[in-house]
């Protein structure tokens, strides 16, 4: 099943200490900043995927700010649901700042992962293969139709 | 175990029997056996399919498509559902605690003796959710502009839990919470002393349950105490009179405008054509799944465009990124100068979680469907949309769209209004819900508005010491957020972008 995809790319490309090690350089070099790496959610079929996954963001930044960033770079109209979660939170809480998060959330390895997807879309998969004059198959399982931009290599 | 069942609760034969027999063969019994049988969804309903006769082809084909949906969906798998008698039960905002000395003694005495007595929570609780609007699919409709769809039968279920919310919410606003449907339970009696408040009603229930007595009390407590409200109404709704000149024939034409504005030809406001073709605009069409956030969209865009040829005086607000900002709410609500403060539906697209619903969400959706502003949430189960509309325990109680019924002509004076109601509640394990919903909100008042506010915020924030919310509210409006942003950040987005990876030299694939 697409869903069993691996949540964290980034997390599995590495090994722990290596990762480890590197956020400790990055937070070492950068203290008043956040390793923050961001991927598609692996159920995720609407929204694209972003050029890249790594982002050092300033510790004051508010969650609006880097919603709001993420938002341009996916180039999302307002309308478009977008969230970004969090260990399966909806991270809405537009105020929180990122040292917050950071102290809330911190993976043990030192960086703050975080998720992004938009809503499911409901409705039976039969309704896609019924033959109605007109209508061609529109429905690819999903998973399969999608790849990582940029490869794994890139973020490493 | 400690239920109601089989006696309060329970569904007396499964939809497949209701769909392969008589609707009335099958029913009866239950009237004579079992005093409180809730017959399976819309027995009643069946009715118009036995009479109609198709096109064959069609016919075998809306019959295999709504079967198909019906063992799709389980139906007929699950045949019953029961309710603890001992926890309440919420229902958009009022709660029935079926555990009483009086249910407890109607449940075991036969019917025949009870007839006189009143029966509070249970058939409160019936009255009350068989009231809700209850849309599903219909097959044999026009068919949907610019393709061959004559059903939505397998993809339109979110665009039917939408209509329900928008549904349940213009009742609210043109009724109130505490209308109900006369024949939800009983037949349709002359309502001469809605403000009688002890009266109570006897009457031979319309849907095949055994005749029984309700006290109205709760009912018509308060009334349409906030139906007729302070505002000024415009010019077009002056029919809405003040609370105390409640006629019996306002609110059943009300209900009827209502239920008619979601039926299924091209030009039911809000029927299935018209959304179908609101949600163009965003990429979907006819044979789409549609998306919780997606339908509120539409349905804002619905609303803005029929409300003032209806002298609706509501408005629709759907909330970007989980955060309501009170500054757009105070302006889609006051449109133009001069105009009176229009009511609002809020619509807050939200994702509980990633794969499933995150289980620290569970109360604060409890805590949302305990409100009386709550409109329901529409979500459902993965690929399934529901429309949920209370909780008991840890189970969600919903009105479920996936039932293929033949399409009525609601531009006929009279037409039947019991396939628009469901009679049986049906329940859901949190555990099963879709991370994936919306949760509709509605204020008829500004103060209603600032009440709710703050009564959402306290139960989201601080109270369960829950630092991340499902949603927000925030002063001000979304557009201040952006300049503020550009301001308090001075340098633009890109900017930053650009100089922190000339910085960060080592680690070059970082971005800002």
């Amino acid at each position: 099943m697409y869903r069993s995809h691996r949540a964290q790319r980034f997390k599995h490309a590495k090994s722990a200490a290596s990762r480890k090690a590197e956020a400790a350089f990055i937070r070492d070099k950068y203290p008043q900043k956040i390793p923050v790496i961001v991927e598609r959610y692996p159920g995720e079929l609407y929204l694209p995927f972003l050029d890249k996954a790594k982002f050092l963001v300033p510790q004051e930044m508010t969650m609006c700010q880097f919603v709001t960033i993420i938002r341009d770079r996916l180039a999302l109209s307002s309308s478009q649901t977008f969230y970004l979660l969090v260990k399966n939170r909806s991270l809405v809480n537009m105020c929180a700042t990122m040292c917050e998060l950071d102290q809330d959330y911190k993976d043990s390895d030192g960086f703050l992962y975080m998720t992004y997807a938009s809503q499911e879309m409901f409705g039976s998969y039969w309704s896609r293969f019924v033959s109605v004059p007109g209508k061609t198959r529109r429905w690819e399982p999903c998973g399969v139709a999608t790849q990582f931009p940029g490869t794994i290599a890139d973020l490493v | 175990m400690n239920s109601v069942s089989p006696s309060t609760a329970q569904y007396i034969q499964s939809q497949d029997e209701a769909q392969t027999s008589d609707p009335r063969k099958v029913l009866v019994p239950g009237v004579g056996e079992r005093s409180l049988g809730w017959n399976g969804h819309c027995g009643t309903a069946e009715k118009p399919a036995a009479s109609e006769e198709p096109d064959e082809v069609d016919k075998l084909k809306a019959k295999l498509m709504s079967a198909w949906n019906n063992v799709k969906y389980g139906w007929v798998v699950k045949g019953k559902t029961n309710f603890s008698k001992t926890s309440p039960i919420y229902l958009l905002g009022r709660h029935y605690c079926f555990d009483s000395a009086v249910s407890d003694l109607m449940l075991k005495v036969p019917p025949g003796e009870n007839q006189t007595r009143p029966m509070p929570a249970v058939s409160l609780f019936r009255k009350d959710f068989a009231s809700r609007i209850w849309l599903t699919y219909r097959r044999e409709f026009p068919p949907l502009e610019g393709s061959v769809w004559t059903t939505d039968c397998g993809w339109g279920c979110m665009l039917r839990s939408g209509q329900m919310l928008l549904a349940q919410g213009l009742l609210v606003h043109l009724l109130s919470r505490n209308w109900t449907w006369p024949d939800a339970l009983l037949s349709a009696e002359t309502e001469s002393e809605p403000k009688s408040p002890s009266k109570a009603r006897t009457g031979i229930v319309s849907w095949p349950v055994i005749p029984e007595v309700l006290s109205s009390q709760q009912e018509r407590g308060g009334g349409g105490g906030r139906a007729g409200g302070p505002r000024a109404a415009p010019a077009s709704s002056q029919a809405r009179r003040p609370v105390s000149v409640t006629t019996p024939g306002r609110e059943e034409r009300e209900h009827r405008r209502v239920v008619a504005w979601f039926g299924d030809h091209p030009k039911a406001a809000f029927g299935v054509h018209q959304l179908v073709a609101y949600g163009k605009s965003s990429g979907k069409k006819a044979g789409d799944w549609y998306g919780p956030s997606i339908v509120a969209h539409i349905i804002r865009k619905a609303v803005t465009k029929v409300e003032e040829a209806e002298g609706l005086d509501i408005a629709v607000y759907v909330a970007q990124d989980c955060t309501v900002y009170k500054g757009d709410v105070m302006n889609v609500c006051s449109g133009q100068p001069g105009l009176a403060w229009k009511s609002v539906i809020i619509l807050v697209p939200a994702r509980l979680g990633g794969e499933t619903l995150n289980p620290v969400y569970m109360e604060c959706v409890k805590e949302v469907l305990r409100l009386e502003c709550c409109v329901g949430i529409i979500g459902g189960k993965p690929k399934h949309s529901l429309y949920f509309i209370g909780f008991q325990d840890d189970f969600l109680l919903y009105l479920d769209p996936h039932y293929c019924q033949p399409v009525v002509d609601v531009t006929k004076p009279g037409f039947p209004l019991e396939s628009f109601h469901c009679f049986s509640p049906r329940k859901m394990a949190f555990s099963k819900m879709d991370p994936s919903c919306t949760i509709g909100f509605y204020a008829k008042t500004r103060d209603d508005f600032l009440d709710l506010c703050k009564h959402v915020t306290a139960l989201l924030g601080s109270t369960h010491g829950e630092k991340y919310p499902i949603f927000t509210f925030a002063e001000g409006c979304a557009q201040d957020y952006a300049l503020d942003e550009v301001r308090v950040d001075s340098p633009d987005p890109t900017a930053l972008i650009s100089r922190s990876r000339h910085t960060s030299t080592g680690t070059d694939e970082f971005v800002f």
